[in-house]
């Protein structure tokens, strides 16, 4: 452990990239889960007559909502960066962590930015001709729901640092969980072919069971990021151990003091 | 004693073929005279036969029988887990139809 | 966990998680996630049997038996590959996994040639609703087979090379590969046999 100044605490700044990387998270929940209401996403076999109906009915939470995420959205740099962090704290090549950070650096485009510039802009004017409406909320969908690319790289670039780093920064089974996301990605794709079905967009298993699957996967990355911090000694070596839980609240109360 | 576990794995691969051997006769079965009739049972017994070689699979091949407690319960547990996800949503979209 | 008769060294070589325990994360969620897609087509199916049937009956069953014999054989080549690295027979746990990767090539070569056969025959992905199942369940089992191979490779490098040589390694990866081949066992009842 290297020498610290007095009063400095390092886990400071990494508990507050992890606090980011929470409200983060549960923005995006709530914008697109309950003020927007764009997921489940809106059905993929409207008719050009029908789309101008659906920005109609989700105007203001479009405006309100995606303006929401168009102020905060950058939060999102804070999971990468902490992810980043982990990769470098463990025994493989560096490599791993900027692929990780350069492929996550453009996920922002087609995680969430695209979909919002569409979704808004069909907002903005509902007079518009309604084709030229239905061309914006296919964008805004396809470019959510079709380019899981730099996702499934991401996981499997996770994936391979974690299987490979003996410094223990992670379980192994996290990285095979990178792998069943992976796959889970890889099932979007039929999206660019089906508007209707249990594979188009919004469908059971193109959509529905791949939330579920991500849902799980991010609440045990957001966990586990969180057992790294309680743990990380700021050497180079293997991790030590999780400490006891009661240990634990004792070095809390100490840090916070 | 290797030459033991080596008839073992034998045996499982012989139960295995011979139970992918038996889908045959079900098809058979299920026809009505050549021509595929929907049927019930054919589909229940598919599914029951696959989750009986899934198990055979879990248990032989990879050792399950070897591993702790836990793991055997766990893996039983996961056949029953998908039998009753499988056999649930087929009688489900039954009773929708 | 341990039996009360028998020493704890013994008790505790009798019984251990093959592997990394780990992996068993992997097994248990795919299993679960393949089950989910299976409920998912076998709910449609029981609403439309009939047009199921009539694109089902487009399938060829013995290719089915054939490919699920092929990747049995394959289960079985890498289980005794386990035994045989577990015993110190390094060259014969080699050849056993070689084995193993010719019989998934196999296996794949064998299901791109009915794809090839059902695309030019008309029956696509878009065709009909069992053949969008068909495709889907197949692709995605393939890419499972695929991951399966780089997998293989992986016990080929470590066996081959005696300062490589781990036995725990070589128990994942065997449990990956039998993995993929329960979940084709799976499929082939659902799409082959199911009515």
């Amino acid at each position: 452990m290297r020498p610290f100044a007095r009063g400095e605490n390092p886990k400071r700044e990494l508990w507050l990239m992890w606090f980011a990387v929470l409200a983060f998270y549960q923005l995006y929940t709530v914008v697109f889960f309950v003020l927007t209401r764009t997921q489940p996403p809106g059905s993929p076999s409207y008719t050009a007559a029908e789309v101008p109906g659906w920005f109609a009915s989700h105007h203001d939470g479009l405006l309100v909502g995606l303006a929401l995420i168009f102020v905060l959205g950058g939060l999102s740099a804070t999971s990468i960066a902490l992810i980043t962090y982990t990769i470098r704290r463990m025994s493989v090549s560096r490599a791993f962590a900027y692929s990780y950070l350069i492929l996550y650096s453009v996920s922002a485009v087609p995680g969430f930015l695209f979909i919002c510039v569409a979704l808004t802009a069909g907002a903005m004017r509902p007079e518009r001709d309604p084709r030229l409406q239905q061309w914006l909320y296919d964008l805004g969908f396809l470019s959510f729901s079709g380019t899981m690319g730099v996702f499934l790289v991401g996981s499997l670039v996770w994936m391979a640092a974690i299987l490979l780093d003996r410094n223990r920064v992670f379980p192994k089974w996290f990285g095979y969980l990178n792998l069943c996301n992976a796959v889970t990605e890889v099932v979007v794709a039929p999206a660019w072919i089906f508007d209707r079905g249990v594979f188009a967009w919004n469908g059971l298993i193109a959509w529905w069971i791949n939330v579920v699957v991500f849902g799980i996967y991010t609440g045990v990355f957001i966990n586990l990021l969180r057992n790294v911090i309680i743990r990380e000694d700021f050497g180079t070596g293997p991790l030590p151990d999780l400490p006891p839980r009661r240990a634990r609240r004792h070095t809390a109360a100490a840090e916070v003091a | 004693m290797l030459s033991a576990s080596n008839k073992r794995l034998f045996a499982a691969w012989i139960v295995l073929s011979a139970i992918t051997a038996a889908y045959l006769w079900i098809d058979h079965s299920a026809d009505d005279h050549g021509t595929p009739v929907a049927s019930t049972s054919a589909t229940v017994g598919a599914i029951v036969l696959a989750l009986v070689k899934v198990r055979i699979i879990m248990r032989e091949f990879m050792e399950v029988r070897h591993a702790p407690r836990l793991l055997c319960r766990l893996t039983d547990l996961w056949v029953v887990l998908m039998a009753a996800g499988m056999l649930g949503m087929y009688f489900a979209g039954k009773a929708v139809a | 966990m341990t039996t009360t008769q028998a020493p704890p060294t013994e008790a505790a070589k009798a019984r251990r998680v093959p592997g990394q325990p780990d992996m068993w994360v992997l097994v248990l969620v795919e299993s679960l996630i393949f089950t989910s897609y299976f409920g998912v087509y076998l709910f449609y199916r029981a609403q439309h049997e009939a047009a199921f049937l009539q694109e089902q009956a487009h399938l060829d069953l013995w290719l089915g038996i054939v490919d699920t014999i092929v990747l049995l054989t394959s289960s079985w080549s890498v289980a005794r590959c386990v035994q045989n690295a577990r015993a110190g027979r390094y060259p014969a746990a080699v050849r056993d996994a070689c084995v193993t990767a010719a019989l998934g090539l196999l296996f794949l070569a064998l299901k791109i040639a009915e794809w090839a056969g059902h695309i030019t025959a008309g029956h696509t992905l878009t065709s009909g609703e069992f053949f969008t199942h068909y495709f889907f369940l197949t692709v995605i089992h393939a890419v499972h087979l695929l991951i399966g191979l780089v997998v293989v490779g992986i016990v080929v490098r470590q066996l081959a090379d005696p300062r490589r040589r781990d036995q725990q390694v070589v128990e994942t990866c065997a449990t990956y590969w039998h993995t993929v081949d329960f979940l084709w066992v799976l499929i082939f009842a659902l799409l082959y046999v199911a009515r």
